[in-house]
């Protein structure tokens, strides 16, 4: 099974990708290619949301591709959040402690609650300026 | 239980003793006293018998004299007969009656002539009569006949005067006139006053008296009842001679006296008369025989007393040894602390009470002495039990099955010659596909070489994973233990390494006896080069020797217990002799079975000898490859490597393995994989890498071999992991990481031209990802 992807903007500062299959070494490439086209259509402190519901199997490989978009949207001011992460990833992550826990959520509801009091910090926070 | 004491049997046994003695001297001197008194009995009696028998003559011969004096006077005064027979009857008062009776004249015409009869009547007076005025003439009758013929006088028979009712005797004379008898004096004497004689004797008590004529009918006697009566023949015989006798008859004639008698007689002179006196012989007896029972009866009573005395003074001596008996007893016991009797005195009761306190004090001491040496006896069997259950210990199991796949199994046996010896053996996987087993034997034995058995099987155990080989094992073996060895103790070691996947074996032998190869035709010994024995000389080599066992085949491995095994005639059971043993075992018998045949051949041979050495034996038989292992090989391309994990979990898959743990060999198949193709080959060459998979029931193990340059992943440092990938520079070893932490175990080795890395994965996989 190789890795198959889907990305979809749901505003002009957020998309988000769903990676399915295996992302290994073998196709850590893909998805490093694509989101080099991806990332840059992205507005200046936009969120990209990485639903791993499909994802049965990463390595390695895959954790430096998740590493690689975290720091570049960082240096974009962005947000790199992952959604729904299957047994097998959960525990490569929790391994190599790849990510930080609050960025990793469990269901779109949980994500989408997130996503709602981080808008408003945004808004209370361009008004306070 | 009163004759149980030594007093009173002493006591009773000088009682018994000096009643003996005294009884015998008693029997001696009553015997001799009797003798004497008989003798002095018989003295004097005869003395009496002789004076009674002087008396009686006496009063006979004044008789006879008067008789005679009378016959010669009358002879010429044949008229003044009368008178002077009434003179002479008044002078002697013994004559009852005096006749002068003369011969009548030859013609019948003349008148018989006067024959006076003088006699005494009742009162006294005298009274005459003529007897040849009597109806019956005399001169026809025998007295005056037989007195005719008396020229001298002669005693007639005794009678019964029938006129005057007494018992008469007659003393006949002849009256000679001219040389021819012409009448007879007759004196009639009463034998009143033989009586008195007698009677008055001074007999001793309950002797009698008697007197005899000469025809042996008594003419006195004590006991009026026998005069008249005829003597005892037995008597009559003994008196028949004229002299003075004394004769024991054993039953005496007078029905008065019981017993046997002495009679001592007499004769009487001028008579045929004898006269006897009669003494009782117990009578004779009586006076000793009452002084020997007063003698007898105060002798003992005497002895009584010494007796009496000897007991209590045995008593009192011997009181201390009662009391010696009755602590011995205690001693017997066990009970040594008791009181003993004051030890004052000095004879030998003192020394033997001395000595009894010196030997109670020794014996407690020695029975101290005693349950020390049990104590530490006991400790030290217990200090050896507990060593043999160590030494037990130290062993494996003494059966093996190759637990994986079950192309080898092992059994082994040892048997110490004493509670802990010095035979060894072991075995171990050394890895999932090697196998090291080993057989050993240290010289000596007991507890020096248990301790060396101890030091050699678990450096053994401890340098086989550095030495990979059984050339570098006996070597370091070897090294290790001739550190320190003063005492010169050695180990002979045969190690053998069994790939488990192909049967082949590599042996290597410091100086032990060869094995054994059986199972196809006859068994085989391997003879091959041996090193030096461990433990002695540091620069020795061990030359390994290769095998390749074939399915079925068994390797016999033991020690010199079983060759050198002896019999009662110190014949040694030898190498040909095991061969043999080993050749009755049937190709397709069990592992044990080698192990039991040859055991049981070797003690038939040393039937109940006792067993000198240690015996170890250990069999190990080779199964053969009954499935082929999944392998995969991959080149050294990445894209290689994808195809390979690809084949990898679909053998898992199929090989039932669970989804989370097939992912898990995944993840470290690649992270590893990945790692050796972009790492491994600097050179730019291409490679090799195998894939063996392992899939058991409860674990995965994988096998990881490839030719690339050396690299041990448990070497490589742990990342740093601050929480968020992002945040490091270098994202790098995050792979090894992964890899390490999934896999349940992991080892390495480096052979001469390969990585062989090792790995385990156990089910359930869940903890393992977190630690």
């Amino acid at each position: 099974m190789t890795l198959s992807l889907h990305s979809n903007f749901s505003a002009p500062d957020r998309v988000v990708v769903q990676v399915g299959g295996r992302l290994d070494a073998m196709t850590f490439g893909e998805l490093d290619e694509a989101m080099l086209v991806l990332l840059p259509r992205l507005d200046v402190g936009g969120t990209v949301v990485i639903d791993l519901a499909g994802l049965e199997y990463v390595s390695s490989a895959g954790l430096r591709s998740f590493a690689k978009i975290r720091k570049s949207m960082r240096a974009r001011g962005g947000h790199t959040l992952l959604l729904n992460p299957q047994p097998q990833v959960r525990k490569v992550f929790d391994i190599v402690k790849a990510v930080p826990v609050n960025e990793v959520f469990t269901s779109t509801q949980e994500l989408d609650a997130y996503l709602d009091r981080m808008q408003r910090q945004i808004t209370e926070g361009d008004s306070d300026a | 239980m009163v004759l149980r004491s030594i007093a009173s049997r002493m006591a009773l046994w000088v009682l018994a003793g000096s009643t003996l003695v005294l009884a015998a001297i008693g029997v001696l001197l009553l015997s001799l006293t009797r003798a004497q008194i008989l003798q002095h009995t018989h003295r004097e009696a005869a003395a009496l018998a002789a004076s009674a028998g002087s008396e009686i003559q006496a009063r006979i011969d004044r008789v006879a004299i008067s008789a005679q004096m009378l016959a010669t006077i009358i002879a010429t005064r044949q008229d003044s007969a009368e008178p002077l027979l009434r003179d002479t009857l008044q002078a002697n008062h013994d004559i009852d009656g005096l006749a002068a009776v003369f011969r009548p004249s030859s013609s019948p015409v003349d008148a018989p002539p006067y024959s006076p009869f003088v006699n005494r009547v009742d009162n006294g007076a005298l009274a005459s009569r003529d007897l040849s005025s009597d109806a019956r003439p005399y001169w026809n009758s025998n007295w005056f006949l037989g007195g005719l013929s008396c020229s001298a006088g002669c005693w007639q028979r005794p009678f019964l005067s029938l006129s005057r009712q007494r018992q008469l005797i007659n003393y006949s004379v002849a009256i000679n006139r001219e040389g021819r008898p012409v009448g007879i004096i007759n004196a009639d004497v009463t034998l009143d006053w033989l009586h008195q004689i007698l009677g008055h004797l001074d007999k001793p008590e309950g002797a009698y008296a008697f007197v005899l004529d000469s025809d042996g009918d008594y003419l006195a006697h004590d006991n009026p009842a026998l005069v008249g009566k005829r003597g005892a023949p037995a008597l009559l015989e003994v008196l028949a001679s004229d002299q003075a006798e004394s004769v024991r008859l054993p039953v005496a004639q007078n029905a008065q006296v019981h017993g046997a008698v002495w009679v001592y007689s007499a004769p009487i002179e001028g008579t045929r008369w004898r006269l006897g006196l009669v003494v009782p012989e117990a009578q004779i007896y009586a006076g000793v025989r009452r002084i020997f029972l007063w003698s007898l009866l105060l002798g003992m009573l005497a002895l009584l007393g010494v007796a009496l005395i000897i007991l209590l003074t045995i008593r009192r001596t011997m009181a201390p040894l009662g009391m010696l008996a009755d602590r011995a007893e205690h001693v017997a016991r066990g009970e040594l602390d008791f009181e003993l009797p004051s030890t004052s005195r000095h004879d030998e009761v003192g020394r033997l009470t001395q000595s009894f306190d010196q030997m109670r004090h020794e014996l407690a001491l020695h029975l101290q002495d005693l349950a020390r040496v049990a104590r530490e006896k006991q400790r030290l069997a217990s200090e050896l039990e507990i060593a043999h259950q160590i030494q037990i210990g130290l062993l494996p199991s003494e059966h093996y099955l190759d637990a994986v796949c079950a192309y080898f199994e092992l059994h082994a046996a040892l048997r110490p010659a004493r509670a802990v010896g010095g035979d060894l053996y072991s075995y171990f996987m050394l890895d999932p596909e090697h196998f090291f087993v080993m057989v050993g034997d240290v010289s000596d034995k007991g507890i020096p070489a248990a301790l060396f058995m101890a030091q050699t099987i678990t450096l053994a155990k401890a340098l086989a994973p550095r030495a990979q080989t059984p050339r570098n094992l006996l070597q370091l073996l070897n090294l290790e233990l001739c550190r320190g060895n003063d005492s010169c103790m050695f180990v002979t070691l045969l190690c053998g390494l069994l790939d488990t996947k192909s049967g082949n074996l590599v042996l290597a032998s410091a100086g032990h006896e060869p094995p054994i190869l059986c199972g196809h035709g006859a068994p085989q010994l391997l003879d091959f080069t041996t090193g030096a024995v461990l433990g002695l000389y540091e620069d020795s080599d061990y030359p390994e020797h290769h095998q390749r066992l074939r399915q079925g085949e068994t390797l016999l491995m033991y020690t010199d217990g079983i060759t050198e095994a002896s019999d009662h005639h110190q014949q040694m059971y030898g190498i040909e002799r095991t061969l043999g043993s080993l050749a009755q075992v049937p190709p397709a018998a069990p592992t044990a079975g080698y192990i039991e045949r040859l055991l049981g051949d070797v003690d038939r041979f040393v039937a109940d000898a006792a067993q000198a050495d240690d015996i170890t034996l250990l069999a190990l038989t080779w199964h053969g490859a009954a499935q082929v292992d999944v392998e995969v090989c991959v080149a050294s391309q990445l894209a290689d490597v994808f195809a390979g994990l690809d084949r990898c979990e679909h053998l898992l898959q199929e090989a039932d393995v669970i989804s989370s743990l097939r992912s898990d060999v995944r993840l470290v198949l690649e992270e590893l994989l990945v790692n050796t193709v972009e790492y491994g080959y600097p050179d730019g060459r291409s490679g090799q890498i195998r894939v063996v998979l392992h899939p058991g029931p409860e674990t995965v193990t994988v096998e990881l071999i490839d030719d690339g340059i050396a690299f041990d992943p448990l070497q490589s440092a742990c990342p740093n992991l601050p929480g968020d990938l992002a945040d490091r520079e270098q994202i790098g070893g995050l792979g090894i990481h992964l890899a390490r932490t999934v896999t349940s175990a992991m080892r390495y080795t480096r052979n001469a031209h390969s990585n062989h890395l090792l790995l385990r994965f156990i089910y359930p996989n869940q903890d393992g990802s977190s630690s």
